[in-house]
């Protein structure tokens, strides 16, 4: 009897040793991880706050002096990084409702219509994710310059509408997939045309799908730089490229302006991104294994 | 289909408008995707330059010239990269779903912190990455010099093979979390009775991880592995933007090495050659993934 309760607390010991030791060793994998995710964003903060005669010294200071909000002034004062920023929304939100329209209809049609050669279509459009970009880039820049359309937004807008659908349709067919077709029957029988049926009654019930897919081709326009570097032509850039030609290769980088040019190109993204976040991450998922 | 000639709307059967909608995204597709892919290769076989007008036809013999070359270099610094950029993130990213996937506080919160790096332009992920490995302000050299492990600032960028360390660096910080998501997602579709079950019979935590975890989420890991494999063997930006695919070539993958022959050496029928042998290697391992990778829904 003794005996056996000794034991019983022995064990029960040593599993509360067994439990320390998980945890910490949790928590110091979760603080290697941590560092290695965060220590980048946060040196970008400070560094786009620090005063550049504070920046420019060896060895940098984690924790800086002086705060300063003069870099992010400097961004708003240059005529030329507007002018790309301007660019850059106007580009992506073009993108964005082009790719949700045209999306939506060939998802409509992938989802609830059955003709010939459906499935091997689908299966092409979805397999062009895999094509290499830099290499389409030769023969566009090409088609392009022949139809005058080099150096304009369209030439973007028509590039990256077309990159995002493969995704986009994927997307929401799925999402279309789970809306019963007796609802569309229904609708037909009240006498709604075709077209209504799209408009009035599968966009709204799929508003989550389309808010996420819209929101993906934004962020797709948004983050390009290859085709816009190479399409856009100076007065058209987008902030990308744009940053790129306006800090890089100088003879001395300045830091601390580039990096709070940094936290604005990407404050948009990860302000909407988080927002929207609960109906991205099961399409990401999804998207990801099917795709 | 057009009975009702009185009617002054063209009538189609369901089936036609089906088709019909979905003719934008395919129009869009044919001329922006499918196109420019056999159009770029062509060029491969011509000897034609963005300087001056008029091509000619070569047939193999741009192709020849590139596999005698740059070839053999080109397949290695890309298959470095690619395989170095798919394995490092994912061995983060395993670790970072796993603790996430613990009963941790604060669970939420932190699964929407750890997507900000593949949330942020990869553009700025560049030049994040550029400004920490800078050779003179650095704070990694900083760091190193502090803590004594170095005596010299190291120029991480203008050395070949640390400049092809820095870039895998940042290309893994960028896509770790991406890794994460999926893995998590996986690891939450074990069923909690399984680890409990296995725990009971007296399975340690390794044990469980290497009989349970593993083999249940061997089709996400394939997945992940392969997706992630094909992206970075087409990866662009951050070569390019990092260290323009030096230093003496160091990190010029085929992406960049297209790129720069088209566009700065504008000299479209190599640049077409490459970008052939290139789209060869990419079939293989898409046909892998599509044999392999949706196997498993």
């Amino acid at each position: 009897m003794t005996v056996s309760r000794i034991s019983e607390t022995s064990t029960m010991a040593a599993s509360q040793r067994q439990k320390l030791l998980d945890r910490a060793v949790l928590y110091l994998s979760f603080a290697v991880v941590a560092v290695f995710a965060f220590f980048p964003i946060y040196w970008m903060l400070v560094t786009s706050l620090t005063p550049a005669n504070q920046v420019f010294r060896f060895p940098p200071r984690l924790f800086p002096a002086s705060l300063t909000l003069d870099h992010y002034q400097a961004f708003f004062d240059n005529p030329t990084l507007l002018r790309y920023f301007r660019n850059s929304v106007l580009v992506s939100t073009a993108t964005a409702v082009g790719s949700i329209l045209i999306s939506t209809y060939a998802a409509y049609s992938f989802s609830k219509f059955r003709y010939a050669g459906r499935r091997a279509l689908m299966f092409l459009i979805l397999s062009a994710q895999m094509f290499p970009q830099a290499l389409l880039l030769i023969a566009l820049y090409l088609m392009f310059d022949e139809l005058g359309l080099l150096n304009s937004y369209w030439s973007m807008i028509l590039a990256f509408t077309t990159f995002t659908l493969p995704l986009c349709i994927w997307m929401l067919k799925s999402y279309f997939d789970t809306i019963p077709d007796d609802l569309i029957e229904a609708a037909k029988v009240d006498g709604a045309g075709q077209f209504q049926i799209i408009h009035r009654i599968l966009m709204p019930l799929a508003a989550p799908a389309l808010v996420s897919t819209t929101l993906f081709a934004f962020i797709r326009g948004w983050n390009d730089y290859i085709y816009a570097l190479t399409l856009a032509g100076p007065h058209k850039m987008t902030l990308p490229p744009g940053l790129v030609l306006t800090y890089i290769g100088e003879f001395q980088t300045s830091w601390p302006n580039l990096m709070a040019s940094s936290f604005i190109v990407s404050l948009p993204i990860v302000i909407a991104f988080l927002f929207m976040q609960r109906y991205i991450a099961g399409g990401l998922v999804a998207g990801a294994v099917k795709g | 289909m057009m009975k009702t000639h009185s009617l002054p709307r063209l009538r189609l059967s369901d089936t036609q408008f089906g088709i019909l909608l979905a003719l934008p995204a395919l129009a869009l597709f044919a001329a922006i995707t499918i196109y420019p892919l056999f159009s770029s290769m062509y060029q491969g076989l011509l000897e034609k330059s963005l300087l001056w007008p008029g091509q000619e036809f070569v047939g193999t013999e741009n192709i020849r010239a590139v596999l005698d070359d740059d070839f053999m270099p080109l397949l290695r610094t890309t298959l470095t990269f690619t395989l170095y950029a798919t394995l490092l993130p994912f061995v983060i990213g395993f670790a970072v779903a796993l603790i996430l996937n613990t009963s941790m506080r604060g669970q939420g919160l932190l699964r929407s912190l750890f997507l900000l790096p593949w949330l942020i332009p990869t553009v700025v992920v560049s030049f994040l990455w550029m400004w920490i490995f800078n050779a003179n302000y650095g704070v990694l050299n900083g760091l190193l010099r502090q803590t004594g492990l170095i005596a010299e600032n190291i120029n991480w960028l203008g050395h070949r093979e640390r400049a092809m360390f820095a870039v895998i660096i940042a290309k893994s910080w960028n896509t770790f979390p991406w890794m994460a998501v999926m893995l998590l997602a996986g690891l939450q579709t074990i069923p909690r009775e399984l680890n409990e079950a296995a725990a009971i019979d007296g399975a340690g935590r390794a044990r469980i991880f290497r009989h349970i975890t593993i083999p249940q989420l061997r089709g996400i890991i394939g997945t992940v592995l392969l997706l992630s494999f094909i992206w970075n063997f087409q990866h662009f930006e951050m070569l390019y933007v990092m260290t323009t695919g030096g230093p003496a070539k160091a990190t010029t993958t085929f992406s960049v090495a297209v790129y720069k022959t088209a566009f700065q050496k504008f000299d479209l029928g190599e640049a077409g050659a490459i970008g052939i042998l290139w789209m060869a290697l990419l079939s293989v391992i898409v046909a892998l993934y599509l044999k392999f990778g949706t196997d498993n829904e």
